[in-house]
């Protein structure tokens, strides 16, 4: 790296710097008196006492350095003597980089404590943001945000698996209560409910989309999941990227109103409620002028309307609770929770200190995403540890996905041997099926839906010269969902391509007549037909070097004979969803 | 880096205990790192799982979703937690040599 590009990225934070220094930020970067009372609030002090680069004032000055030296008359003035200074080398850069990311999980109960107001973790979240829009940051971060800019969810999840998924959960749910009805609609417009989640829900534990969705049945709710924007996690709150966090929301909020929602329920997730019940809108940009609220708020609701009834004795085991950062201290929401909880166990204990004044669950501020910084968050664990031994419990419950890792690591970390559980869970299960409002409705029948095939409606023009191979794709592209027509050489080829504008064309290479080979190149210099993706299927590998040496845009997707038939209508799928998400960048 | 050392197992893993480089797996390593998940004797039902994410990885450089790691190898989600108490993200694909899942988890 060339000090010519160090010098580029400081400016480049200096400028970013100038636009985000609103009155809070100023009064939090000059409001500092270095008096430490900030020190007893923070878990990386408590844990690691004999290290002053863990204060929050410490992490603090790093951009206060950087504000006196460019902005501040003290700095101009006297320099020296209020340490204004800004980073010189890529060293100093790193340097920041793990103070930013990793000292600091932005929990924000520093701020409690200051006598000045001082909001740390504002100045560290701008922090992070001048070194993300440097480049400067952890790779887990920039691997999730990069998921998140370009698929649109942070675990790259595609549209194609998350419906399955759901559609997944529809027939475990149907199978438990035996009710067609109880099926997961994706995409009903007009609805009272529409629910989001974590994608980790959807990629790794979909258990809780089950949980959520027996309820939202049981309470006779009108209510449905987005097929896109369903993703209310937004790593721009972590790595201080307002622009990332201003589009991921807007990307819920748009199709919720597309959908013409009344209400967005926001599953059991601190940063997910904070982004896009708080932040979202303003890093947007947009005025909001619909209702949000998180699932613990709706299932509350309907234990007090009587929509739903419990049964607390199902659990059997004590329960504390742990109050996330964002809900708790960023949100207020620390009532709603244990009103809840009491009504779903019979032995529930509190951990202290709590609501507001709860420890971090040391996985915070995207920390479960920087394996370098590891080490030092378990250490950190050991306040959250003492915590959760002193109640007895055997059930940690949280209202945090986040939270749920952050615990469950320092759990197996410290060998508490206790549980994580989400009230969704708890409720789920305390569900007494017979006296909640879905049994007392009168019975309606819908139309099941059919379930999502991968090629739904995708018009394909399968060419090759031998019939056999002909009829085996097109029984396996039918059977996928799609419309299939064929054609025997190149020249039909085309001629097909022209006249029925099919929305893919798998190619054989080696044919009688015009060739595959010929008839891409043909069909790639036609402006009517060159736009069409081409998936060619070729028993000779060795044509690859010919056709992607042709002087027109490669075919999208290249397959060996024999195919098999899953090979097949997966990667075809995956050719759509890339031309979709390209449509749509 | 760390070293993780169990027996005569002895690789370099992250500091979250996931193979630094996948491509030296083997089923030493597996048995190996399955100690770390709690997990002391990998069955024929272990392996069956570890081996369909292992070969996932390595056609497609990414873990599968969990509903194609079921539907692929016929477990529904209760089983697999019981063979990887930690869960498919951390337990499973640790044990499978799988670099560590990104994202909040």
């Amino acid at each position: 790296m060339s000090s010519n590009e160090t010098t580029y990225k400081i400016q480049v934070m200096r400028e970013i710097l100038a636009k985000k220094l609103t009155r809070p930020v100023v009064g939090s970067l000059v409001g500092c008196v270095h008096c430490g009372m900030c020190n007893d609030a923070c878990h990386y002090v408590i844990t690691h006492p004999d290290d002053p680069k863990m204060t929050p004032s410490y992490k603090a000055d790093q951009l206060r350095k950087l504000f006196k030296y460019n902005f501040d008359w003290t700095g101009k003035a006297f320099p020296w003597w209020v340490g204004a200074k800004e980073p010189i080398s890529d060293a100093d850069l790193d340097a920041l980089k793990d103070i930013a990311f990793g000292t600091c999980t932005n929990c924000r109960r520093c701020t409690l404590n200051c006598p000045m107001g001082v909001d740390t973790a504002t100045l560290n979240r701008l922090m992070r943001g001048l070194l993300s829009a440097v480049g400067v940051m952890p790779e887990g971060v920039r691997v999730v945000s990069k998921d998140q800019w370009e698929i649109g969810n942070q675990m790259g999840v595609l549209k194609e698996d998350y419906l399955d998924t759901i559609e997944w959960m529809s027939d475990e749910l149907v199978n438990e209560v035996g009710d067609p009805n109880a099926r997961i609609q994706i995409d009903k417009p007009g609805c009272d409910v529409i629910y989001t989640i974590n994608p980790r829900e959807a990629k790794y534990d979909p258990r809780t989309i089950a949980a959520a969705a027996k309820i939202f049945w049981a309470a006779g709710e009108s209510w449905t999941m987005p097929s896109e924007g369903w993703d209310q996690t937004n790593f721009g709150l972590f790595s201080g990227d307002d622009q990332l966090g201003g589009a991921a929301a807007k990307r819920v909020y748009e199709k919720m109103k597309g959908l013409d929602a009344k209400l967005l329920v926001i599953s059991e997730c601190g940063h997910g409620y904070r982004s896009t019940r708080c932040e979202g809108p303003n890093w947007a940009g947009i005025d909001q002028d619909w209702n949000m609220e998180s699932s613990v708020f709706t299932m509350l609701r309907y234990l007090k309307e009587g929509r739903i009834k419990v049964d607390p004795t199902k659990l059997g085991k004590r329960v504390t609770y742990h109050d996330s950062c964002n809900l708790a201290r960023s949100c207020g929401i620390t009532e709603e929770p244990r009103e809840l909880l009491r009504a779903v166990t019979t032995d529930f204990v509190e951990m202290t200190p709590n609501r507001a004044e709860n420890y971090c669950c040391t996985g915070g501020g995207g920390a479960m995403s920087m394996s370098e910084y590891t080490p030092r968050r378990l250490r950190s664990a050991k306040v959250k540890a003492d915590q959760i031994v002193a109640t007895g419990a055997k059930v940690v419950v949280t209202s945090c996905h986040n939270c749920v890792d952050g615990l469950s690591d320092l759990i197996k970390h410290y060998k508490l041997g206790c549980e994580v559980k989400q009230l969704v869970d708890l409720v789920a299960d305390a569900l007494v099926i017979e006296e909640c409002a879905v049994m007392k409705k009168p019975k309606v029948v819908v139309e099941m839906p059919k379930p999502a095939l991968p090629l739904h409606g995708r018009r394909i023009l399968v060419v090759d010269d031998e019939p056999d191979v002909r009829t085996f794709l097109r029984t396996v592209l039918e059977d996928a969902g799609a419309e299939v027509s064929e054609a025997a050489d190149g020249d039909q080829a085309i001629a097909a391509a022209r006249a029925g504008k099919p929305d893919m064309i798998t190619l054989d290479l080696s044919m009688q007549g015009k060739d595959g080979i010929e008839a891409f190149a043909e069909l790639r210099s036609d402006p009517g037909t060159r736009d069409i993706p081409v998936c060619v299927v070729t028993g000779h590998p060795e044509f690859r070097k010919v056709i992607y040496s042709r002087a027109v845009p490669p075919p999208e997707g290249y397959m060996d004979k024999p195919v098999r038939d899953e090979e097949l209508v997966d990667n075809l799928r995956r050719i759509f969803e890339l031309r979709n998400h390209k449509a749509h960048a | 880096m760390p070293t993780f050392t169990h027996g005569s197992v002895s690789i370099a893993v992250d500091e979250d205990g996931f193979m630094e480089t996948p491509e030296v797996w083997n089923q030493d390593v597996a048995a190996a790192l399955a100690t770390t998940e709690g997990v002391t004797d990998l069955g024929d039902e272990h392996w069956k799982l570890v081996n369909y994410l292992r070969n996932y990885y390595l056609q497609y450089g990414v873990a599968p979703m969990i509903r194609k790691l079921c539907k692929e190898t016929g477990f529904d989600l209760k089983k697999v937690y019981e063979l990887f108490p930690s869960g498919p993200a951390k337990g499973a694909c640790k044990v499978a040599g799988l670099p560590k899942p990104t994202g909040c988890v």
